[in-house]
């Protein structure tokens, strides 16, 4: 399961699995926000292509109006996935422990 | 003469004698003392010299003579004769001069050596205006039987009609009560001789059901470890009742005794089938597995007695291997000789089923039944869990499907498992909602192998990614995927197969631009990326035969490291 909601700080938190089966209700709830938006993903246990699918279309979207996605506390397991397909470039990434 | 009955009233006098005498019709529960009662009291009422009784079966629709001093019961149709026409018509018959009558029939007379002189035929319809029997009383002692006798006959009528309808309604009861508790007994027995808890078997997972019918079926079973050796039996007595209930029981207390007094398989068959032969009533017999399981070596050697199918599901590569019997059922008749026994060797995960026909035939509402292609998919969908699970399953399964037909006959299995150590295996649905679930499979896979737990993430995403492209591109096919995950050393292989699709070799599919600019990259072919990234070896096969894709992927801790 997939929980999304706007932190205290205004960060989106994004809690559980982004999978395949989560993505394309991660994708109707990202397609709403706007500008610089912090992706909070401290409780982010999993994430697959179709994860990677959801943020790097948000990410273009974002990019072409002058904001963007930045992404903090991603757990040390998911770090590699970003290495692995390249979109570590793609991305601000703050890691977590 | 026939005599509509007269309207006049009954005296006090002959009401309070008929009060007198029926109150003694109140006491009885037999039936023959009943009768005697009834006769007696139209004897005193009309003075006659005798009197008899015919009682309707409504069965067979004649009337049967239950009592009249000195004469045999006699049955005759209940149309015909003085009885039949009284019973016809529902109205009192007086003939005062019975050898002028036509419809008197004198073999009774020339059978007990007594003359019947003048005769009152009267119907006894109980208060519910039916039918219970016809009453005759012979010979007034001083006369013939007047009219004002036919008043006093027919009030005795009405009350002795109800008292006998009310002893035969007991009978029934009683009867019916006596075959129920005797019918409880023999399940008491019967069910008492199963095995009260599963042997513990090295290596092996083991489980039994049973749900028996309520009232017949005569299936049986027996798990027992004789020695070293596993005794497998599941058994099912033909007919219905008491006594297949009793045979099984008796079937599988001289297999276990065979067996303990060192008989082997052959032996033990034949003796027991030859003294069923001997015991067993000649329309009946067992069909009966009977299996010796060695643990140390997983062969398994077994007779079957007319039960079949045997089921052998190989877990390696998800395939059923089907025996039939290799005999006629037991008792059928003695045998000489006997071939030698199957044999079937377990591998790891191989699943062995014996399964009675009460759950193959099992019909739901529209009379379609449960099948073998049904157990056969539940016990390979959840090959990989414990026996218990399995069975709880199967029976939910066969539940389900009935609806709210009926169980006819009694439902019993046998599932012998030989434990993986080293796999752990399932199927999934071709949707993305098992997604969730085949990560938890591998968690629990990685928990009972002892996998190295950083390996998980990794696995979990090369299964999904896996899993996906099959569910994308293989959409002529119906068939799970199936999921295995293997401890190797060092780390872990997992195996996804899917069946009834075309050939996509995933190895030859290219490589994702990694440094291309945001605007260049695409989510597409990024999966297989990933898990050509992080396994430390991909291989696929196509069988065209099953048209069957499979790729194989390990991944190892050294690995892991050496890429980070």
């Amino acid at each position: 399961m997939l929980a999304i909601e706007r932190g205290p700080d205004g960060a989106v938190v994004l809690n559980g699995r982004l999978d395949a089966a989560q993505a394309p209700a991660a994708q109707t709830y990202l397609d709403q926000i706007q500008g610089a938006v912090t992706l909070d993903c401290g409780q982010l246990e999993y994430i697959s292509s179709a994860g990677l699918g959801v943020l790097l279309k948000t990410q273009k979207r974002l990019l072409a109006g002058g904001g963007k996605l930045r992404l903090v506390r991603l757990k040390p397991h998911l770090r590699d996935i970003f290495t692995y397909s390249g979109f570590d470039q793609l991305f601000e990434i703050e890691s977590g422990s | 003469m026939q005599t509509p009955v007269a309207q006049r009233p009954l005296s006090v006098h002959d009401m309070e004698a008929i009060l007198r005498v029926t109150r003694g019709l109140a006491a009885p529960f037999d039936l023959t003392t009943m009768l005697g009662e009834v006769v007696n009291a139209a004897k005193q009422v009309l003075d006659a010299e005798r009197g008899s009784v015919w009682l309707y079966d409504a069965a067979s629709q004649e009337l049967v003579l239950e009592v009249a001093t000195g004469i045999r019961p006699v049955r005759v149709p209940s149309g015909s004769g003085l009885v039949g026409a009284c019973a016809r018509e529902r109205l009192i018959i007086n003939v005062p001069d019975c050898y002028a009558d036509p419809r008197f029939d004198s073999r009774v007379d020339k059978a007990s050596g007594y003359r019947t002189r003048c005769m009152l035929t009267l119907p006894l319809v109980d208060h519910k205006d039916v039918l219970v029997g016809v009453m005759q009383v012979l010979n007034k002692r001083d006369g013939v039987f007047d009219a004002y006798d036919e008043v006093l006959a027919t009030a005795l009528a009405a009350q002795c009609a109800v008292a006998l309808q009310r002893v035969k309604m007991t009978g029934a009861l009683i009867e019916g009560e006596k075959m129920r508790q005797a019918l409880e007994m023999a399940r008491v027995v019967q069910m008492s001789t199963l095995p009260t808890a599963m042997p513990v078997v090295p290596s092996y997972d083991v489980c039994a059901t049973f749900e028996p019918a309520d009232l017949t079926g005569g299936d049986t079973y027996d798990l027992a470890l004789l020695d070293e050796r596993l005794l497998i039996v599941l058994g099912d007595a033909t007919g219905h009742g008491i006594a297949p209930a009793l045979s099984v029981t008796q079937m599988q207390a001289m297999l276990r005794m065979a067996f303990r007094l060192g008989a082997d398989l052959e032996t033990a068959f034949m003796q027991v089938n030859n003294r069923l032969a001997e015991t067993l009533a000649d329309d009946r017999f067992i069909t009966a597995f009977i299996g010796i399981l060695d643990p140390a070596t997983h062969v398994l050697r077994f007779h079957s007695g007319g039960q079949g199918p045997i089921f052998h599901y190989r877990a390696a590569d998800d395939t059923w291997d089907r025996y039939k019997p290799t005999s006629f059922p037991l008792g059928a008749m003695p045998l000489a000789a006997m071939r030698p026994p199957l044999t079937l060797e377990m591998q790891p995960g191989d699943v062995l089923a014996v399964i009675s026909d009460g759950i193959f035939e099992f019909e739901n509402g529209h009379g379609e039944a449960f099948g073998e292609a049904r157990a056969q998919a539940l016990i390979a969908a959840n090959a990989n869990e414990a026996t218990t699970l399995i069975l709880e399953r199967l029976r939910a399964a066969v539940r389900t499907f009935a609806g709210d037909a009926p169980q006819e006959d009694d439902m019993t299995a046998v599932l012998v498992k030989r434990q993986d150590p080293l796999w752990a295996r399932a199927s999934f649905e071709r949707t993305f909602d098992v997604i969730e679930s085949m990560a938890a499979f591998s968690a629990a896979a990685f928990a009972r192998l002892g996998a190295d737990e950083h390996l998980l993430p990794i696995v979990d995403l090369a299964v999904e990614e896996l899993f996906t492209n099959m569910v994308k591109y293989g959409v002529g096919s119906s068939a799970p995927v199936r999921l295995e995950v293997g401890a190797i050393a060092g780390g872990v292989e997992v195996r996804l197969t899917d069946v009834d699709v075309e050939p996509f070799d995933i190895t030859q599919a290219p490589d994702v631009d990694v440094n291309a600019p945001i605007e260049e990259r695409e989510p597409g072919g990024l999966g297989l990326h990933l898990i050509r990234r992080m396994a430390d070896s991909v291989e696929y096969e196509y069988e065209k035969e099953r048209r069957q894709s499979r790729i194989t992927l390990r991944f190892t801790s050294a690995g892991l490291s050496a890429r980070r």
